[in-house]
């Protein structure tokens, strides 16, 4: 029996461990480097010794307020990170819950299968290692209830995993092509979730895969920039960013990249070993941070090479990116987020200016809890689920509204109905016979305790707003009421 | 001024006088068993208490003392006697006794309205009745409504006692109520009784929609039911996006979730006014009125319903911030202690 106080303890324990601090590292370069950075003021822990006894006719009892030197806090305090580690921790297993004897686990050959659609199926490990090196796995999910990672196979995760197989069978066919997809829809129905799904059938059919995990730490100023030499109009390079996103990558496709030769020169400012792999590249550019956009754009043209694998790229909380970024020019101008190296990518992606030479899905995700206020992308969004729903009727913009012109020219495929490539990909809400199946998983393990029956499930259903995947789950396993 | 009054309160009482049906004590009756006595004898006798001794005046046939239509002896003129001793004899002789017990309170009414229904009781005792639940429903006037009604001070306490006659004749079985007891009643009633006024039906219109109003706090809440699968619609948005928390979106659909309904219909909720719980709770209202539309067998079980609704709602308000547990509060507590939590929220 293990009581409070010992838990909290093994909390303490946890933030040291290195692991826990994987957050923390997609500001610093590499794990060896972590030093436990806090803005708080510095604490001294002075040992109090055995003083002297006091003298004759001292007064010893100081009850007054408000006297000095004395520290009113008695309590121990968190160790400096301690409590951010705690809060961005990601836990993947419960081992209180019971394993679900069923689960079977997401393969190579039964991924881009229609069948498993309202399926619970397991992540395999080397998926789940994959994922959490690249972040794909958010606190605020419930990963940390259940015995290992499982997903539901939704609607929306087959459409995805349908248009894998589409990108899969143009390759095979010798015509590449780039599908662009915005997931939208409403607050906690899954959209970083169908992310995270789409990132895990493209590790399962050995795609490459970069996955930029929040863009708001992209354009929120926290790392160090830099002006791009050369570059015209003026782009802006984050190298310690670029580098720790090399890291992720390196430790997210190990196989890819080590077994993939470079065959072009790169000029590259460095020496490589001779029969250089690409991971060779990478390795350099994780540890010098102020080559990392060199190797970054090495890399990306090796892997535009003709049969290397399709490319995922995805991006979480997309609207952080359609505006200016937090970062200051030298004018002392705001620099926009798409003048940043690794965005510009991104959306030139994403606006179909460039194309992937292999094929692969460019993927975006909206957020509907940590949002900025894009009018140019909301309203994009709403055209292309008007498109989707109800063609007749399609919002015009507001003339009394400013504008960005650079989000409007990248997402101006959005309203043509035309480019079948570039769409969103609207989340609902689960259909009943899904919410059934994810609600037998709860009870399987043990994490729900009742019956489950129709009318347990339409309960939940309905009470979860038709079906939304994240309120399903705080009504059934969450709030015990 | 004063002198009209005292002019108006002589007519009522000459008026009193003329009153055909005034109450008289006879033999038949003394005869008939008592099932029930008015327990307030004592406080309401004017007459003197050795009623039975006299002989001249209580000795008339009972068929002339129901209704006949009453006069006030003619006064005695005592200039007429001649003799002095004639006259006191007289008097030693004659005892006037008034013709209604409250011949000497100030204001007759109440007493002889209490007077005559306890002579109705009297009569209509041996009638077979029903239980109090059983008895139709009739609201009677308040005690100052009678006051105002009979201009009199009447005390409460005499009042009640007067109810509790007029209840125990409500209770007469309605099938052989005997009109005089009907008409005698409809004096102390209000003038609109419970079920006089009788909404409208609901209807289910042709797109099969059950409409229910409700209300709560300043929150108004207009519910469409309709034969579906349990989606659930409020203002337009889905009831997550629309309540916050997942009480209040219990509440909303509380009348579905209590009759096990929640799967049967779909509902559309316009909710304006008030703050969240105000709108939530108008809903519950308008929703059960919607349903009740569809099923009117349900009211019991709504009935049920609401009771498990404020019981709810005050173990929520006790043990909402204790019993949240996020997860990763217990994720690492031993199996045990674990187990030990859960039995404690259960």
């Amino acid at each position: 029996m293990m009581n409070s106080s010992t838990c909290l303890r093994s909390f303490s324990q946890l933030s040291l461990d290195r692991t826990a601090h994987a957050s923390l590292t997609s500001r610093t370069l590499l794990a060896p480097q972590i030093a436990c950075f806090s803005t708080s003021t510095a604490r001294y822990n002075q040992k109090k010794g055995m003083a002297a006894a006091p003298k004759r006719g001292t007064r010893t009892l100081n009850v007054k307020k408000g006297r000095k030197g004395v520290n009113y806090e008695m309590g121990k305090r968190p160790a400096p990170g301690e409590r951010k580690a705690q809060r961005k921790r990601i836990v993947l297993s419960n081992d209180n819950a019971l394993p679900v004897s069923w689960l079977r686990d997401l393969e190579r050959s039964n991924v881009l299968e229609p069948t498993i659609e309202g399926q619970m199926m397991g992540l395999p490990e080397r998926v789940v290692d994959a994922l959490r090196a690249e972040e794909a796995f958010k606190p605020t999910q419930g990963w940390g209830l259940f015995r290992r990672p499982a997903t539901l196979m939704r609607k929306e995760t087959v459409q995805l995993a349908g248009l894998v197989k589409e990108i899969e069978d143009a390759n095979a066919q010798q015509q590449p092509r780039t599908i662009r997809r915005i997931i939208s829809g409403d607050r906690m129905s899954g959209k970083s979730t169908l992310l995270l799904q789409g990132l895990a059938i493209a590790h399962l059919r050995d795609w490459f895969v970069i996955n930029l995990p929040e863009a708001n730490d992209i354009t929120n100023a926290h790392t160090d920039y830099a002006p791009l030499p050369g570059s015209q109009p003026l782009q802006y390079t984050q190298d310690t960013y670029t580098a720790n996103l090399l890291r992720q990558m390196l430790k997210a496709n190990p196989s890819i990249l080590e077994s993939t030769p470079v065959v072009t020169d790169h000029k590259l400012p460095f020496p490589l070993p001779p029969k250089p792999t690409l991971k060779h590249i990478v390795e350099h550019g994780m540890a010098n941070p102020e080559t990392s956009w060199v190797c970054f754009t090495a890399l990306w043209e090796e892997l535009s090479q003709p049969g290397r694998p399709p490319i995922l790229f995805a991006i979480d909380s997309l609207a952080h990116v359609m505006r200016n970024s937090e970062y200051m020019s030298a004018e002392f101008k705001p620099i926009h987020a798409f003048d940043l190296t690794l965005i510009r990518l991104f959306v030139d992606l994403l606006s179909g200016q460039k194309t992937l030479a292999n094929g692969g899905i460019i993927l975006g995700s909206l957020s509907q809890s940590n949002k900025p206020l894009s009018v140019v992308l909301d309203h994009f969004v709403t055209i292309a689920e008007a498109l989707q729903s109800q063609p007749a009727i399609v919002p015009v913009w507001n003339p009394y509204l400013s504008r960005d012109q650079r989000v409007v020219d990248a997402l101006r495929g959005l309203e043509d109905p035309k480019q079948k490539d570039f769409d969103i990909l609207r989340l609902g809400g689960l259909s009943k016979p899904e919410a059934r199946a994810v609600i037998e998983y709860y009870a399987e393990s043990g994490m729900l305790r009742h019956t489950v029956n129709d009318s347990f499930v339409t309960e939940k259903w309905s009470l979860a707003g038709m079906g939304n995947m994240g309120e399903l789950e705080k009504a059934s396993v969450r709030l015990r009421l | 001024m004063a002198r009209n009054e005292l002019s108006r309160t002589i007519q009522a009482a000459a008026e009193c006088f003329q009153i055909a049906s005034r109450p008289r004590y006879h033999t038949s009756m003394r005869c008939t068993q008592r099932t029930w006595a008015p327990p307030t004898s004592r406080y309401l006798s004017t007459t003197p208490s050795n009623r039975v001794g006299l002989d001249d005046t209580s000795e008339l046939s009972p068929a002339s003392q129901d209704f006949e239509p009453f006069t006030a002896a003619p006064p005695i003129d005592f200039s007429q006697q001649k003799e002095k001793k004639q006259g006191d004899a007289l008097l030693a002789r004659l005892r006037v006794v008034p013709a209604s017990p409250s011949y000497f309170s100030a204001k007759p009414t109440f007493t002889d309205d209490f007077v005559n229904l306890s002579a109705l009781l009297r009569k209509t005792a041996t009638l077979p009745t029903v239980t109090a639940a059983e008895a139709p429903k009739v609201a009677w006037k308040t005690i100052d409504q009678y006051r105002i009604m009979t201009n009199e001070p009447v005390k409460n306490q005499r009042y009640h006692k007067m109810l509790h006659i007029l209840r125990r004749l409500n209770c007469i079985h309605p099938t052989l109520i005997p009109e005089e007891v009907v008409q005698a009643m409809k004096r102390y009633k209000k003038d609109s009784q419970p079920g006089d006024i009788v909404p409208p039906p609901g209807i289910i219109d042709e797109w099969g929609r059950a409409k229910g109003v409700g209300r709560r706090k300043t929150s108004s809440a207009i519910a469409f039911l309709v034969e579906g699968n349990g989606e659930v619609l409020i203002n337009g948005q889905s009831l997550v996006n629309f309540f916050g928390r997942l009480h209040l979106r219990e509440s909303a659909v509380w009348a579905l979730k209590a009759t096990n309904r929640l799967d049967k219909y779909n509902l559309f909720g316009l909710v304006k006014g008030g703050g969240t719980t105000g709108q939530a709770e108008a809903m519950t209202l308008a929703v059960a009125k919607a349903l009740l539309v569809h099923e009117p067998a349900l009211k019991p079980a709504l009935r049920r319903g609401k009771l498990d609704f404020l019981r709810s709602s005050i173990w929520l308000l006790f043990f909402l911030h204790i019993h949240y547990f996020p997860y990763y509060q217990w994720a690492p507590l031993h199996h045990n202690s674990f187990k030990a939590h859960v039995t404690h929220i259960q």
